[in-house]
């Protein structure tokens, strides 16, 4: 009754979960006297096919915990809203977040640390692989559990194309060049499809620069590397390969010109693996460049402290980044856990995913959780797109970003 | 009964229109002033919360007050302030304008201008004549010609570039004007066109054409989605590629072309609102006497006579108003534009998008670069800019009304 009653709430919330074959391990008995009700909402960024499991994941919380409600949302923008939502006191319990995203929420004030409600470094590093943990601590405390790392790398149809069709050297940016002409010329599709390249997304577009040498575009002391000889290195083979790809690139251009196969390969993380997995495509990996390694992360709101919720927000926060949990999750969407046990457990380690994200996440540039951070995005990604559309030389487009994202910098001070 | 006059009536009449007064204070007037104070400051995203003992923050931050004390932000920057020298934001934006030879280049601008003014007033003082000593379309010609001349001798692109050169500000308002300019006149000759074959009596199929036309107005209660069909049609994967490849021909990225991305904003545009422009002039055309034309004709007057002499001076009182109000919200125009190009495509950054224009580049600095203080200065001038338009254009209302009595 109660499963059902909390079934027909999330309904209500407009988040019907789709059962999947395999259900979550079933813990705890559910507890039977009466408690108070509690609404613990979260706001994240899962989308697609990848959601279903981790709805699950909070429906069995929820089964557990009969008088907690758990409300999955995803707001458009998600920092204005946010920056809105916190103060009038109406903002989510928990958020869902890269690591990136730490430091400027830390700044506002939208999150709180996690030291204060028992959360200490003994069991982050009992619990979390070292990356993990060094993404969600900033400043010496602790703003966020992490619950995936993820790193973009090169997922190719294996109906269109072999690993022979790619560089065996992920550095070799020549290589790859070469042989999306050669891929092209002989089928006339693109030998991969990557949506950060015609601009607007630094994210996407990171291998290509970190490959040539970029050690990252901010650091922590706010130095900016974009206008260095690397990059514009990188810029001038963004417009060698143009020729050969598509001249428009999104996210689901991507994946659809994969599915179709009307493009080889598809410069992706492990949120697209549950789409590709739902249209039967037969897929590898190859490494390529070198990616942002994100952490996936949940945040404890100042909001959830304000209505006293902390506890409970945390327990649930616990709770998805658990062994059960995350071993559940990964298997179901394929992605790279942070929880060390999960990511330790055979079953897992003997997902196809977990070696084929790992090695390009193992070439990769650790995203920064400093407020800095944020600066880059706009600037990088709107110098790679004057640079894909030809209204500025790789020179001129990446000196303007690079004084673009010190000016924002310099506006902290 | 309690006499009627003096401060009872006073109170009277406050209680009457106290709710929607407070309204208007709460609504209107507060957002402005706090607007205003927040573009003197340093608010961004590295300062986004306020330091109440600042008196006047205390006052008008929200957050500040006593209702909102518990969810009161209180993170680890440090609190935004006032900005030293107070009006930097302002100077930011505006500052390079006010050197010599923006201002010059300014001055250019105007004098090209002047001929236009003269030929107006020309052409009303010779409208007091009994007899025209001048027929009225040789003066504005004559004005236009001498604008266009004394514009290409005066280097009148140069003039542009160079008051572009000193800020994002200009180059996004000179756009939206030239958005404005561009969608304005293609609204009224499509409205008109069609109004006018509308107006025919014995047009087959009448009802069916007026309401197949008036689709796109009754769309726009969708705009966002029937954007992002337009959109469609124009992407490198979309309709328009799809037919070219059909007759052998290869396409392109039109979105990334700025040239193909402002045909694109402005067709869709058009598409949207010459429904208005036609429904509110055929409104007006019915309301022309028959007896004009029937004297006209009798009189021998061509067909472009009696357009040019008859229907567009009496369809003026009721165009006008319309050319104003859609000059307004065209000059304000987001949504559309938003989701077709999203003010791109880009031309790198820290430069607006070819298709930025004023409300799209306002909305990217506030929304996704957090540069609240710099936006609230921009806002403040833009709000100057618009309520001097919008006085105008209930002036020009006021000269419209009483037109037909």
């Amino acid at each position: 009754m109660l499963v059902l009653a909390s079934m027909l709430l999330t309904a209500c919330g407009g988040k019907t979960a789709t059962p999947v074959a395999t259900e979550p391990p079933a813990t705890e008995a559910p507890t039977e006297q009466p408690v108070e009700q509690v609404t613990i909402t979260i706001w994240h960024q899962w989308s697609g096919d990848y959601l279903k499991a981790i709805t699950n994941v909070f429906q069995e919380y929820m089964y557990n915990h009969p008088g907690v409600t758990i409300d999955l949302s995803k707001p458009e923008d998600v920092t204005a809203a946010l920056a809105v939502a916190i103060p009038a006191g109406e903002g989510p319990d928990i958020i869902g977040w890269a690591n990136d995203q730490i430091g400027t929420n830390a700044l506002n004030g939208n999150i709180v640390p996690l030291d204060d409600y028992g959360v200490d470094m003994a069991f982050l590093e009992s619990t979390f692989e070292p990356a993990a943990v060094a993404g969600v601590v900033w400043q010496g405390k602790i703003w966020a559990l992490p619950e995936s790392q993820e790193a973009i790398t090169l997922v190719y149809n294996k109906a269109v194309a072999s690993e022979a069709d790619f560089p065996t050297d992920p550095l070799n940016f020549e290589d790859l060049l070469a042989k999306a002409q050669a891929f092209y010329e002989a089928k006339d599709i693109p030998l991969f499809c990557n949506q950060g390249f015609p601009g607007g997304d630094a994210y996407h577009v990171a291998p290509l620069y970190f490959g040539f040498g970029v050690p990252s575009y901010v650091d922590d002391q706010g130095n900016v590397f974009v206008n260095t000889p690397e990059a514009i290195a990188a810029g001038q083979w963004l417009v060698n390969v143009k020729p050969y790809l598509l001249p428009e690139m999104s996210h689901e251009i991507c994946k659809t010109a994969l599915i179709e196969g009307k493009v080889a390969a598809w410069w992706t993380g492990p949120w697209a693996i549950a789409d590709l997995e739902n249209a039967g495509i037969d897929y590898g990996f190859v490494a390529m460049g070198r990616p942002f390694v994100g952490i996936k992360t949940l945040m404890l709101t100042k909001n959830a402290v304000d209505r006293g919720h902390a506890d409970i927000a945390l327990d649930v926060m616990k709770w998805y980044t658990s062994y059960e949990m995350q071993k559940y999750v990964t298997l179901a969407n394929k992605t790279i856990p942070a929880n060390t046990q999960a990511l330790n457990d055979p079953e897992v380690q003997a997902l196809a995913t977990i070696a084929g994200f790992g090695k390009n996440a193992n070439l990769g540039i650790p995203m920064a959780n400093t407020p800095f951070a944020n600066a880059q995005w706009g600037p990088v990604g709107d110098a790679t797109g004057a640079i894909w559309n030809g209204s500025q030389t790789p020179e001129e487009a990446l000196a303007a970003a690079q004084t673009a994202i010190e000016t924002a910098i310099a506006g902290m001070k | 009964m309690a006499q009627w006059k003096g401060w009872r009536k006073a109170l009277t009449v406050l209680a009457f229109i106290g709710p929607t007064l407070l309204g208007v204070l709460i609504f209107n007037i507060y957002p402005i002033i706090f607007n205003t104070y927040i573009s003197f400051t340093n608010r961004n995203r590295y300062h986004p919360n306020p330091d109440c003992s600042v008196p006047l923050t205390g006052i008008l931050e929200p957050t500040c007050w006593k209702v909102f004390e518990k969810n009161r932000p209180t993170g680890l920057a440090e609190p935004y302030r006032l900005q030293d020298p107070i009006y930097a934001n302002y100077a930011d934006l505006l500052g390079k304008f006010f050197t010599p030879p923006a201002l010059l280049s300014f001055g250019k601008i105007l004098l090209c201008f002047v001929p236009l003014i003269v030929a107006a007033q020309l052409n009303k003082a010779f409208g007091k004549h009994v007899e025209r000593p001048v027929p009225t379309w040789v003066v504005t010609l004559g004005g236009i010609v001498a604008a266009v001349a004394l514009g290409y001798s005066l280097r009148f692109d140069q003039a542009i570039n160079v008051i572009a050169g000193s800020g994002d500000f200009f180059v996004v308002t000179f756009r939206s004007l030239l958005y404005v300019l561009l969608c304005i006149p293609l609204f009224f000759i499509v409205g008109l066109a069609l109004a006018l074959l509308l107006n025919v009596p014995d047009l087959p199929g009448r009802t069916f054409f007026r309401v197949i036309l008036i689709v796109p107005w009754a769309a726009s209660t969708v705009a966002i989605m029937m954007s992002l069909v337009w959109k469609f049609f124009f992407q490198d994967q979309g309709l328009i590629n799809s037919v070219l490849e059909l007759l052998g021909k290869t396409g392109q990225a039109w979105l990334q072309d700025p040239k193909w991305a402002w045909f694109a904003i402005v067709l869709t545009n058009v598409w949207y609102s010459y429904p208005f422009f036609m429904v509110t002039i055929l409104g007006a055309l019915q309301s022309i006497p028959a007896e004009l034309y029937e004297a006209a004709e009798v009189d021998g007057a061509s067909w472009w006579q009696r357009l040019f002499n008859i229907t567009l001076p009496l369809l003026r009182p009721a165009v006008i108003p319309v050319i104003v109000l859609s000059s307004i919200t065209t000059f304000q125009m987001f949504g559309t534009v938003w989701a077709i190009t999203g003010g791109g495509p880009t031309r790198g950054a820290g430069a607006p998008g070819a298709t930025e224009l004023v409300m799209i580049y306002a909305y990217k600095q506030v929304f996704q670069t957090s540069a609240y203080g710099r936006m609230g200065a921009f806002a403040v001038i833009m709000f100057v800019f618009l309520f001097g338009a919008t006085l105008y254009s209930l002036r020009i209302s006021r000269i419209t009304k009483g037109a037909y009595e």
